[in-house]
Formats: C-alpha cells, structure tokens, sequence
C-alpha cells in the first residue's frame, strides 16, 4: 500500500461546497482519472483518504491537505496532473509526495491554522479603533462559546443540549492586516485539528458580540492561508519537509 | 444579456450548492442572436429535481443541437427565494445566471399534482404573468410535459403548450418550427396554431370547455376546424435508436438518487389498476443488452459515480436483466461499483440477482404487497400471492437480511375494516419467518418498516372513476391499524391523507381549478408536498372563496358516460378497456400481465414498436 499526500487549494465557486460534498468529488475524480486507489472494506466500500481538517462552507482555503491510499504504486507527478486534469475549477493539487507507512496521520499532525478575514465595517474606523476592538476580545481571559453536544443514535428528537467551551486558549493571535475604508483585513492564527478547533467564523461573531465590532452580518469573508503543525515546539507549515518525510 | 450577480446571496443561504449551475457535465453555451433559449423547470428543489431522468435526457437532447441551449431551473427554496426578492434577483437559469423571463422556452416537468403551486411561484418569481391570455409576444412560451399532462386541465389556462407523451422527437420539431417563424414577423398565435398541428402537442387555449349545471363537463371542443379533436400521445418507437445521454450531470450535493440512471425499458406488462405509470406508458419497450452495455461504459467513465441503477417501472420484467446484471458484475465489481435494481418483484429469479449484486454493495430492500389480503390485492391486479411474499421474505431473512419496508395502500376501492386488519395479519406472518431462522444465524434486531400511503384515483386507470376515500375513513382506517400492529419490530409509517385529498382533486380537475391555484399563489401556498409548508387550512380557506368543492373532485362516484376534464386525450389505451378493468376489478378478477395473453388495452392498434 502507498499513500499519496497532497496539498491543494479550494476557491472560487468550490467555496460553496460542504465537506462532505468535497469527499464525493474527491472519490468521483480518482475514480475518473484511474487512479489506482485502495477501498474500504464492508458493505458500502469507499476510497480510503483522510482530509487534515474539515472547512466550513464559504471558507475558501491556500492550503488543504489530504491522504490517498493507492493499491498499486504510482508516479506522484502522473498521480497530481491526472487528478487535476478532472477536478473542478476552484480546486487544484499544487503538490503531491508518497509518503511512508510509518506517517502520523494528517489530522494528528495539524494544529493550528492562520486565516485571512475580511470584514465591511458599518461606519469608518481608524487603526487605533479596530486594535482597541480586538484587544477588548483577546484581553479576556474566558470566551464562552456554546457548543452543541453531539447526540446518541436513537436519541435524536432530545433537545439539543449545550456545552460551554472557553474557547480563548485557542486564538492564538489576531492581528490587523490592512484597512481601506470600510474593508478590514485580519490575520487570525486559531488551533485547528483534532485536539483543539476554532472556526474563525466564531471569532467574528464573538468580536461583534463582546467587542462590538460593529460589522456587516453577510459581509465577511475568510480565507485560510495555510495548516500547521507543531513539531518540537517549532512553528511549521505541513508543508514543510520534516512533515513531508515522515 | 447580464450574468446576475448572485455571490452575495450565495454566503446567505443554506446549501449554496444548489445555485452554482456549474456541476460535472453540464453544459455552457455563449448564446448568439440565433439561439434558441431553453429554460427546463423542475418545480422543486435541486435534490429532487436533479434526481430525475427525464431531465438528464431532455437537457443534453436539447444541448446537442448547435443552435439550442438548454439550462436548468429548480425552485429555489424557501431561504433563497427571501434574498432574492429582497434583492430584486429575478429567477434565473443556474448555468447563465441570466432572467429566465428573456427565453424563447420556459418548460416546467409535471411530475406530481402538488408542484402546481410551485410553478406558478417560480412564474412569479421570474417576472413572468401566470396567464397565458396576458402574456405578449415578447414573453417565452410555457411549455409542460410529464406524467401530470395527460390532464394538465388544472394547469391549461397558465401554459401555452402541452406536449404528451415521450418529449424526444415532439420537442426538437416545435423549437424547429419555432427557429423557422421566429424573427421580424414573429407572431405568437400563428406560431401555436401551426404548432397545434404537430403530432402529440395539446394547445389548452384553442379548445372550449362548456359544464353542466352540476358542474360536470358537457363538451370539449376545438375553437377552429384545423386544430385536432382529440390529441395522442407521442411515443419513440426504437429505444435503442433513440437518444440516451452519454453523460449525466454529477451534483456536488447528495441529491435523491445519487447515482448513474440507466433506463432499460419503458413501459410496464402488469397492469396494476391503481397505477397511472402501468397505462400511460405503455407499450413496453426495451433497450437491448448490447446498448446497455455501451451506455453504462461510457456513463461510468463520464460521471465517476460509484453505483448505477437499472431504471424501469418493473425491472424484474426486463427480458435479459440476469445477462445484464452478470456483465455488470464481472465488469466493474473491482472498481466497486455497485447496482440497484429499483422496482423488483418479489419471484425466486429478482432474489437471486439481489443477492448476487450484494457482493458489491449492500442494499435495503422494499417489497409492495400494496394490500393485506389476497382479494384486494386482486381487485387491485396486483399478481402476487401471500405464498410469494412469505417465500421471499424467508429467503432474504435467511439470507442475513433483518431490515426491509413493506409497502401498502389504504383506501382502495371495495376496502373494509377487515381487509386492513389483514395488513397487521401480513406483517405479522412476515416478522414470524424472521424467528424461524435459527438464532445463531440471526445477525441483528428484526425491523420491518410498514408504509401505508392514501389511494389517488388518477386519469386514465381503471379507477379513475372510483371516488377517494374521505378524510375522516383513512383517519379511522390508520388509527385501525396503528392500534392493532404495536410491536416494537415494527416501525409504522404513514401520511396525513391531507395532500392526498388535493392531490386526488388536481389529478381529476378541470379547468375551474385555474382560480383556485391563482388564489392559493396569492395565499402563499408553495411546496405543498414539504409537510413543512403545506398548510390544509389555508387550502381549505382557499378552496372556499373560489367557491370549488374539493369532494366534487376527489370523492364522487363518477358515472361511465361522464364526460371526462380528459376525454379529449389519448394515451393510446381505449375507455372500453378501462371499463373492462374496471368491472374486473369490483369481481376481484385478476388480468394476466401482457406477456402471458394480450388484455386487449387498444395501444397496439395505435402504435407498433412494442413487444405486444
């Protein structure tokens, strides 16, 4: 068995799309450009892949990362330009790698994100102001946000029932990228992965809420720039080579 | 013409998906001045109409012809529809993204009678009068097809042309008349009137109706000598020589049946008397095994799908279903690809293929005994005994199945309390076969799902003359059964009988109904078959300030020399036969599918190229 590694970009009209819609044309593309690709086993087989993380819908992103694995070996630059060659606009393969048994998995690897955020504000604000915003929310120690629990099989007509998170040690950093009018760009740095996630969509909503940022609701729109992961206490994107040759 | 900007609404709604307009397949055309515009509506959401066939085939029919571009509408739903009126978007087609209400073409699938609302709001929507009388030249032409056409009678006074039967051939020569009239001189009633002669269009405004005091139909009759007394239905004769996508449009959204439709015949052989699809589509007529085999090739290769479903009405009675199923299997089981068989009976023969197509991928299955008791299930021509379903079910428990639905109907003609206590009887001697397999070999908790859904007499069955029963019997007969079937094996599942009253009296309605539709729009009914949005009081409220009697409908008797809202229609199966079938049935006289004897229905007299 080999598993194929591969970082791609989701934009344009590919924004749109759910992650489970981004599996399903995942599975449809391998299947339409040959690959060679290994099933699961069971009454409902599928390709075995694994995405790094989950991105929500409208969320457009630099830097995805998924694992394929194949059940016949195969050239990583046929694997990433067949696979091009049928995916859709708006998502793209920039780079591929076979990678050894022995790699930890995407999403035990990831660990934070860095995105950009664009908002419209409701009336002008000068630097000063939109810094003086983001402190109010990062100078808090707690942010609660409520989250709900998952419910059991069979236990689905419950009512939801909530849990509260604090979700401040997952902002990282927030910082003011550039402004022009009423256009704001920020720089937030959130966990991402399995262990600790925060969507940026929850810190705009929070920066409205506790520090009333005063933002147009339909107006935001986020990119994320790219995935890290933590390797000895070091700041590194996946892409980089150590997590490349695992 | 612009391309809207819709982005914004896009971040606004759920599922943006829905409206991207760019899926695998489909198609993009720069229209030219010589273009015709097509604008094919499916009165629903995307998830159900992108499950359906008849627009797979017609969109890339109509899309092959260099001077017609075809693109697709849904009805937007109910969170889309808010941003778009409030942003002044009118609707629009999802592959140009440009006003529908500027096409030559605005076609609408009658699929279901409960859609008839949705219509009239997408009209609405897209800026178009809902009235044929006052629509311009200007204005596109409202065009329908589909099953619900054979009596588009409700509908008649808001469309221009009906086209009845299979759309193939019908559609590529009335948008060839169309391209040859179109131009400085265009003039629209002239266009209809020589369209009106092409065979197997119906051109609701150039006939009259006239009632009698009762409220009953007296005449039907054409406004001019040159427009044809009654309309047939047009069928394709060939079915390998007949167009068949190659390519099907693959959505980004888990639609309804998400997966590659191939049709391997149209038509049925049974006969079943409730069922509008089992005369209506008739002859049979089958694609050959070799053009199956061609077509799934290519579909497999084209849309990446991982299961492909053999599409027919009864596909059990496809003559060469075991070679297809086999060279399937041995072609794609190792790119596991799947196959389903939709609409199985339950013989020994439909068994074993079932359980050779599970190797692949494992499917839940659903039987239809439609009625507890065996002379019901005749008076309905069913052609199944007790002895069949019982030999099937225990062959598939004791195959490893322990999950199946069974489907039944109440309100059948001549149905008494005692024949749906026969249901409970039926669902109970299905869950005793169950235990008879050894424990050990028991995998899992028996579950049946039991499915009651309300008889609909509809057009040109052998009970299009039976009344349906009224609300307050089905109540009585579910809350019958309800109490007699508690059993924690067995999940009951049925509908509130509501829809079916309306959908009784749109299937069976004249032309009165047109006010009723036109005032339910401004009532805001809409998607009426969400149970989310139908709203029974507003219908009834409705219903009353037109001063229409939905029992008029839906629960009289009708008399054999009745004129019927559809008499002037041909489908190809003759009244006497009807009324044959009928009699048949008040005698629980069954009638033997069409390959054992002829039933003698009429559609070989009129049309050649099926097998009978």
């Amino acid at each position: 068995m080999v598993t194929m590694r591969s970082r791609f970009y989701k934009k344009g009209d590919m924004v749109f799309i759910s992650h489970l819609d981004l599996i399903r044309v995942f599975e449809r593309a391998i299947r339409r450009a040959g690959i060679p690709v290994a099933y699961t086993q069971g009454f409902n087989p599928h390709p075995i892949m694994a995405f790094a993380t989950a991105l929500g819908i409208g969320v457009a992103s630099e830097g995805e990362y998924i694992d394929i694995q194949l059940s016949d070996d195969m050239d990583s630059e046929l694997f990433m330009s067949s696979l091009n060659s049928v995916l859709p606009d708006g998502l793209k393969i920039i780079r591929s790698k076979k990678i050894s048994n022995k790699a930890k998995s995407l999403m035990s690897i990831v660990c934070s994100s860095i995105y950009l955020v664009k908002l419209k504000t409701k009336r002008l604000l000068n630097e000063t102001d939109i810094k003086q915003y983001i402190e109010v929310l990062i100078d808090r120690e707690v942010i609660i946000e409520l989250k709900q629990k998952k419910q059991k099989r069979g236990h689905r007509n419950k009512k939801p029932e909530f849990r509260e998170i604090n979700i401040r040690p997952f902002i990282r950093d927030i910082e003011l990228f550039s402004l022009d009018e009423h256009e704001i760009l920020l720089k937030m740095h959130l966990a991402a992965g399995s262990r600790e996630n925060l969507k940026p969509e929850v810190v705009v909503d929070k920066l409205y809420e506790l520090a009333g940022l005063p933002i147009e609701q339909y107006e935001t729109r986020i990119k994320r720039l790219d995935l890290f992961a933590d390797i000895e206490d070091k700041f590194m994107t996946s892409l980089d080579e150590d997590v490349w040759n695992v | 013409m612009e391309r809207l900007q819709i982005d914004n609404l896009l971040y606004r709604v759920e599922k943006p998906a829905r409206y991207l307009g760019n899926e695998l397949n489909s198609v993009h055309k720069i229209a030219g001045e010589n273009m015709v515009r097509f604008a094919f509506c499916f009165p629903d959401i995307y998830e159900i109409g992108m499950s359906h066939l008849g627009m797979q085939i017609l969109y890339h029919l109509l899309n092959r012809q260099e001077n017609i571009f075809c693109e697709r509408v849904f009805a937007p739903a109910a969170d889309m529809e808010e941003q778009m009126r409030d942003n002044n978007i009118p609707l629009f087609a999802l592959e140009s993204r440009q006003p529908i209400r500027n096409f030559d073409f605005v076609g609408f699938t009658l699929q279901y009678e409960l859609s008839y609302t949705n219509i009239l709001n997408m009209l609405d929507l897209a800026g178009i009068p809902i009235y044929s009388a006052d629509r311009n030249e200007e204005g596109p032409i409202i065009i329908v097809g589909g099953p619900c056409v054979y009596n588009c009678e409700p509908i008649a006074d808001f469309i221009d042309i009906a086209v009845l039967g299979e759309a193939e051939e019908v559609i590529l020569e009335i948008i060839d008349l169309y391209g040859k009239m179109r131009g400085k001189n265009y003039n629209k009633s002239e266009f209809l009137k020589q369209a009106a002669l092409i065979g197997g269009v119906y051109i609701p405004s150039f006939y009259d109706i006239s009632y009698n005091d009762d409220g009953t139909v007296n005449s039907i009759s054409p406004k001019s000598g040159d427009i044809p007394m009654i309309i047939r239905k047009r069928i394709v004769e060939d079915l390998d020589n007949v167009f068949y996508p190659e390519e099907m449009i693959v959505p980004y959204l888990n639609i309804v049946h998400d997966r590659i439709m191939l049709e391997i015949f149209r038509g049925c052989i049974r006969g079943c008397r409730f069922c509008q699809a089992g005369f209506i589509y008739r002859p049979v007529r089958e694609k050959s095994h070799d053009r199956l085999r061609e077509l799934a090739k290519k579909l497999i290769l084209n849309t990446g799908y991982d299961e492909i479903s053999l599409a027919s009405l009864s596909t059990g009675d496809y003559s060469e279903l075991g070679e297809i199923v086999k060279h399937l299997m041995e072609e794609y089981s190792d790119k596991k690809i799947g196959i389903s068989l939709p609409s199985l009976r339950l013989d020994s023969f439909s068994l074993q293929i079932i359980k050779e197509i599970q190797k692949v991928r494992k499917t839940g299955l659903t039987f239809a005994p439609e009625a507890g008791g065996q002379r019901l299930r005749d008076v309905i021509n069913k052609g199944i005994t007790e002895e069949d379903l019982i030999n099937a079910v225990e062959n598939v428990f004791h195959s490893g199945w322990s999950n199946i639905k069974l489907y039944f109907m109440i309100g059948l003609p001549t149905e008494t309390d005692e024949d749906i206590l026969e249901i409970k009887d039926l669902v109970f001697k299905v869950a005793d076969e169950y235990y008879k397999v050894p424990k050990e070999q028991r995998r899992k908790r028996l579950n049946i799902t039991v499915s009651a859904s309300t008889f609909v007499p509809k057009p040109f069955t052998p009970f299009q003359w039976e009344p349906q029963s009224t609300l307050g019997a089905i109540y009585s007969k579910q809350k019958l059964l309800v109490s007699n079937i508690r059993n924690k094996n067995i999940t009951f599942d049925y509908h509130d009988p509501k829809t079916s009253l309306l959908e009784a009296v749109f299937a069976k309605g004249d032309r009165k109904l047109s006010k009723v539709l036109e005032l339910a729009l401004k009532e805001g009914c809409k998607f009426d078959g969400w149970m989310e949005y139908f709203d029974f009081d507003r219908w009834m409220s409705v219903f009353k300030k037109a001063n229409i009697d939905p029992a008029f409908y839906a629960n009289r008797r009708q008399e054999y020399d009745e004129v019927l809202p559809w008499d002037h229609i041909d489908v190809g199966v003759s009244k006497q036969f009807l009324i044959r079938e009928n009699e048949n049935s008040k005698r629980a006289r069954l009638t033997p599918n069409c390959r054992v004897n002829c039933a003698g229905c009429g559609i070989n007299r009129v049309f050649t190229g099926g097998i009978c």
